[in-house]
């Protein structure tokens, strides 16, 4: 604990017995030792101070890792723990799948129409193999079933629609919005692993205030998504081009989330990139990277990451933020914006052609 | 014990929340499991209920960070590289920034540091720390000095170099 200089004089205290004196953690013995040195050596003061000064601001930065607001709701009394939840959950990426694949599946349902193929090309796959792929291909095939299927389902059926606002404003109920429609859903997340079908998790519900947004809810990101705010700076300096310019070097109408103002869109000289930038709300502008797809392969979502796709070639400096890709008719789309991956990739399944 | 556990629930419910927030940084995650931590505990009656709801809960943050970890691989979301944090001052940065660089700093830690270093900032004493992380009670001061310092390092030399020290 401290080291003995020669003689047996007391020497200096090492970090350890500081911070154990600190802390209020030394048997009374070695507080006494500790203080009657430092009683006579000021090197000694000092670095106890200098200690000091270490633990409190440690103890302040571990401050900062709050949940944010750090004081939330009263937990539940105690005798009412007495179920154990399942520790498993569907993680936020599956359930925003799941839901997106009931919201398609169901509003499909509402509009009446027989054109199952529609419905599931644009359902997003996703490329695992394994249990993921499994559950998606399960919900999928609930989807192309058919609305005899789903109304079967009375865990499923959907609530009556609402108007649109009165639902937004009930934020905290697990609302699925699609084509305008609303509908209700289902609490219960924890039976969502067998068929990967539900719904909004209690985590995202009562996640940081969501914001409504013309017919999405948007939760803000939750790691800082500087990075992306920086690489967006790069881009904008790319020359602004009008819509039928944007049409000729896609051959196709450009794409974009519908409902959100389409603020510029640029394009790289000597590039046929088209990037779309829409405004969320006056401070957030997500951007949408799209070109011709080589192989179009509708419906297929992936995760772009490293150099190789061309919006990361052509924005270098989006770094640490993941881009999520998607193919919408012929052209390949890539989005990227500061907000939480959930967000984008619910903004991703949105996308339409802007004529 | 239920009277003892209860009284535990008030005192200790929400430093366990905080330490299964920083390591699993979901604040509703961290609810999720501290409470289930307890009902577990309401079923075991364990003899030092805080000492084994801090055990209960940390072995439940690893399994879910584990569960996480396979599941980004099913869904082939590669995380890239933490977000490289810009050089801000401290007052202009906003609270989601500062948890990002807390984050990144506490990862510099070797677990074993990183888990004192928790336990300490729970309210546990050196005594129940040794307990918990099988370190030497002597070594506890030693653990944390370390600890704070790196934690306060890799924290500050985010905000004046903005280089990321590599993980």
């Amino acid at each position: 604990m401290r080291n003995e200089a020669k003689g047996g004089k007391m020497s200096h205290f090492d970090d350890g017995a500081m911070h154990a004196y600190l802390d209020g953690e030394l048997a009374p013995v070695d507080r006494a030792q500790i203080e009657a040195h430092v009683a006579e050596c000021a090197a000694c003061r000092t670095r106890l101070d200098e200690e000091r000064g270490l633990i409190q601001r440690a103890s302040q930065l571990l401050g900062f890792a709050q949940p944010s607001p750090p004081e939330r709701a009263a937990p539940p009394p105690l005798h009412q723990l007495r179920h154990p939840r399942p520790v498993w959950r569907l993680r936020m990426p599956l359930t925003w799948a799941a839901s997106v694949l009931v919201a398609l599946g169901l509003g499909y349902y509402a509009r009446g129409g027989m054109e199952a193929p529609r419905a599931t090309r644009e359902v997003a796959l996703l490329d695992s193999p394994d249990a993921v792929a499994t559950a998606e291909a399960d919900a999928v095939s609930r989807t192309a079933a058919g609305p005899a299927r789903l109304a079967a389902s009375p865990s499923r059926a959907p609530a009556p629609p609402e108007p649109p606002q009165a639902a937004m404003e009930k934020a905290r109920e697990p609302v699925l919005v699609v084509d305008g429609n609303i509908y209700g859903a289902q609490k219960d997340t924890d039976r969502a692993t067998a068929g990967a079908v539900a719904i909004r998790s209690q985590a995202e519900r009562r996640a940081a205030a969501p914001v409504p947004m013309a017919d999405v809810v948007v939760t803000p990101a939750r790691d800082a998504d500087l990075a992306a705010a920086r690489g967006r700076q790069e881009t904008t300096s790319w020359p602004v081009i009008g819509r039928d310019q944007a049409r000729e070097l896609l051959g196709a109408d450009p794409v974009g989330v519908p409902g959100l103002a389409v603020r510029e869109i640029h394009s790289p000289v000597g590039n046929s990139m088209v990037l779309v930038e829409q405004q969320v709300d006056s401070a957030t502008v997500i951007q949408l990277f799209q070109r011709r797809a080589e192989q179009p392969d509708a419906g297929r979502r992936v995760v772009i990451r490293g150099a190789t796709s061309a919006a990361r070639a052509a924005a270098p400096d989006v770094r640490g933020t993941e881009r999520l890709a998607r193919f919408v008719g012929s052209l390949r789309v890539e989005i990227a914006g500061p907000l939480s991956p959930d967000s984008l990739n619910k903004l991703l399944e949105q996308v339409r052609p802007i004529p | 014990m239920p009277e003892d556990l209860a009284d535990v629930y008030r005192t200790t419910y929400r430093a366990l929340v905080r330490f299964l927030y920083r390591k699993v940084w979901d604040a509703e995650r961290a609810e999720d499991l501290a409470q289930e931590a307890f009902a577990r505990a309401l079923v075991h009656k364990p003899e030092k209920a805080r000492g084994w709801l801090f055990v209960v809960a940390a072995n439940m943050a690893r399994d879910e960070a584990r569960r996480a970890a396979r599941e980004r691989r099913h869904l082939t979301l590669l995380k890239s590289e933490p977000a490289e944090t810009v050089a801000e001052p401290e007052a202009e940065m906003d609270a989601d920034a500062q948890r990002t660089r807390v984050r990144a700093a506490l990862d510099q830690l070797t677990p074993r540091d990183r888990e004192a270093l928790l336990l300490w900032d729970a309210g546990m004493s050196y005594d129940e720390i040794a307990g918990q992380t099988g370190l030497a009670r002597g070594a506890i001061g030693t653990t944390l000095a370390r600890a704070r310092r790196r934690l306060v390092e890799a924290y500050e030399e985010r905000s004046e170099g903005g280089q990321d020290v590599a993980l």
